[in-house]
């Protein structure tokens, strides 16, 4: 996937040019003075560690979106009788069991992946995380804690901003990481502090959005709208599994974690929140985008479970 | 009770430690890492009770209800109750699936989406896979992993549950949905200027509520339970049907696995981080000291 490193990692896609800092930041950054967005708590956290914080780091991207487009060649899937069954990812197509009924019967349907769809998303994703980094870099950070990711349409232009924000720290004493780019996490304060107790070193926010077009078939169709009993194989009066729909949502959702174990090589997945947002384009035309994002830890000691934990009730 | 405290590590020494380990660049590897949506207090709580994540699962289904259900009836709405049932129902056993391929034991931490539409229900469950760490499971290794179970306690609910000696045996869930009885056009004029209770919306309520507890119920007697705990419900209704009203219960059906319940025996604790931080000179004076 666009944005991958082989290592899983996030890079620059080849036509971002490395070191292209703007120079005023440049001057900020070298200015001596460190800034930090974490709050007091998480900074007395960081300074525990032995976390020195360096300077507040960001990436931004907006990526435009093109793919819906009228006159797409992927507006309505891949036909089975002309094109085959799919554009390489995954797909599923579904026949119509009723011979023909009419020329604006639909006669078939398609679960389709949206390839272009997911590598822009990880192109933004991509782009925004590395130009983070490379301010980090540039500081000559170990790592960036405290990640907060945006992501977030552009007033009304069809657009989507990528938004990276985290603070960059060395280890007091530490090596710096192999190849000399900087690690990241979600985590900071406390939640780090137990995470490095625990024996997980961060190794790189991970992200990956999986999109799922749903070209309904003539049954879909039918079972969404509640017109029950309508076809061949698909007779009852009752409530009926929308097989079609369901198959789709269960694919996003297997994507996406595709995706990101592909980020993962071998490494673990912590604290991971999945999303999930439908868009219907037209009568029984929807994209489901799944979005999933956690933190991708390595395992630096063997696991030393805690101590029983005593059960307490707080007066107060 | 023993009250020394273990020796605190040294957290900096952890960090350097931990930065050694990216120094050098990672060995291609072609395990299956773990992936979890636990925080890392759960996850830590998870090992401390024995289990341990293996993999983020998930389970959706979408199940059409029939056109014309939601025109104004009487009684129970059952297709729209049973296509609600059978959704959760379908969801449960496509996570339990995936809990399977994975050889876990059950699912914790289930996040429960349910979205009613016109003609259709869809209902989405999230959670993280687990299994014992060492394979005491009391069910049985084989037995636990034909039949996983799901549970939406969070991880720290769940070790808790785990240390009384209680098992999840599985998500209990029930739906109903009723229609409010019309008012007689008699009624709803001699009604219009008073401030009065709309029994029929009531009744409807009490009823789909009836129904919904009882489904709930009888699906975690099925699953083995001898009770439902943190039960939710949501009721109210629809917003395109506001003649039918909804009632949806779940909760987590568990059964007593020790030879009986064990006693957690909290204690208690004093925080010394009040709330109150600032000291009221005028409390001295006490009830007659104010002017």
């Amino acid at each position: 996937m666009t944005g991958l490193s082989d290592s899983g990692n996030p890079v620059a896609p080849p036509d971002i040019p490395a070191g292209d800092l703007p120079e005023a930041a440049v001057r900020r950054l070298q200015s001596g003075a460190y800034s930090s967005g974490l709050s007091v708590p998480d900074f007395a956290a960081c300074l525990e560690l032995g976390l020195e914080p360096v300077a507040l780091v960001q990436g931004f991207c907006v990526m435009q979106w093109a793919w819906y487009g009228s006159g797409s060649g992927y507006m309505r899937g891949m036909s089975p009788y002309t094109f085959g069954s799919g554009g390489g990812g995954y797909s599923e197509t579904y026949r119509c069991p009723h011979g023909f009924v009419s020329a604006e019967h639909r006669t078939w349907g398609q679960n389709l992946e949206q390839p272009w769809v997911e590598e822009a998303w990880a192109r933004g994703y991509g782009t925004a995380y590395t130009r983070m980094i490379e301010e980090a870099t540039a500081q000559g950070a170990h790592g960036v804690i405290g990640v907060v990711d945006r992501i977030g349409t552009v007033a009304d232009t069809g657009t989507t901003e990528f938004h990276f924000l985290g603070t960059a720290v060395t280890v007091d004493g530490g090596r710096p990481p192999a190849g000399g780019v900087p690690w990241s996490t979600y985590l900071a304060g406390q939640r780090l502090t137990k995470s490095i107790e625990a024996g997980f070193m961060p190794v790189a926010v991970v992200a990956s959005l999986a999109s799922v077009r749903v070209w309904a078939f003539c049954v879909t169709e039918y079972l969404m709208e509640g017109q029950v009993g309508m076809g061949w194989g698909y007779t009852g009066g009752g409530p009926q599994l929308v097989e079609q729909v369901s198959k789709a949502h269960m694919a996003a959702r297997q994507l996406a974690r595709k995706h990101v174990r592909r980020q993962l090589v071998g490494d673990e997945l912590h604290g991971a929140t999945i999303d999930v947002a439908t868009r219907e384009l037209a009568q029984g035309d929807e994209v489901i985008d799944c979005t999933l994002r956690g933190n991708r830890v390595r395992r630096f000691k063997d696991f030393d479970p805690i101590a029983p934990p005593r059960p307490t009730v707080r007066l107060g | 009770m023993s009250t020394s405290a273990p020796s605190a590590p040294d957290l900096r020494a952890e960090m350097r430690k931990g930065a050694e380990s990216l120094a050098t660049a990672a060995p291609p590897s072609q395990e299956r890492g773990i992936t979890s949506d636990l925080s890392v207090d759960e996850a830590l709580l998870l090992h401390a009770g024995g289990w341990e994540p293996l993999d983020l699962v998930c389970g959706v289904a979408v199940v059409s209800v029939p056109v014309g259900v939601w025109n104004w009836g009487r009684g129970a709405i059952s297709l729209a109750s049973d296509a609600h049932n059978a959704a959760v129902d379908q969801a449960a056993t496509a996570l339990r699936a995936e809990c399977g391929k994975v050889h876990g034991h059950g699912v914790v931490g289930v996040r429960v989406d349910v979205e009613v539409r016109t003609h259709h229900i869809e209902v989405a469950l999230v959670g993280t896979a687990v299994r014992p760490a060492h394979g005491n499971d009391p069910r049985g290794r084989d037995a636990a992993e034909a039949m996983p179970f799901v549970s939406d306690l969070s991880a720290r609910d769940f070790t808790l549950l785990l240390r009384a000696g209680w098992m999840p045996v599985g998500l209990a869930f029930g739906a109903c949905f009723v229609y409010a009885p019309r008012r007689t056009a008699g009624t709803a004029m001699r009604q219009s200027t008073q401030n009065v209770e709309l029994t029929n919306y009531t009744e409807a309520m009490y009823s789909a509520r009836e129904s919904a507890m009882e489904r709930m119920q009888t699906s975690a007697l099925e699953a083995g339970g001898e009770g439902v705990v943190e039960v939710k419900v949501t009721e109210g209704p629809m917003s395109f049907a506001r003649h039918a009203v909804g009632f949806a219960a779940w909760g987590t059906a568990v059964r007593l696995v020790a030879d009986e319940h064990q006693f957690v025996e909290p204690e208690l604790v004093l925080p010394l981080d009040d709330a109150v931080v600032a000291f009221e000179a005028q409390s001295l004076r006490g009830a007659g000291g104010k002017r």
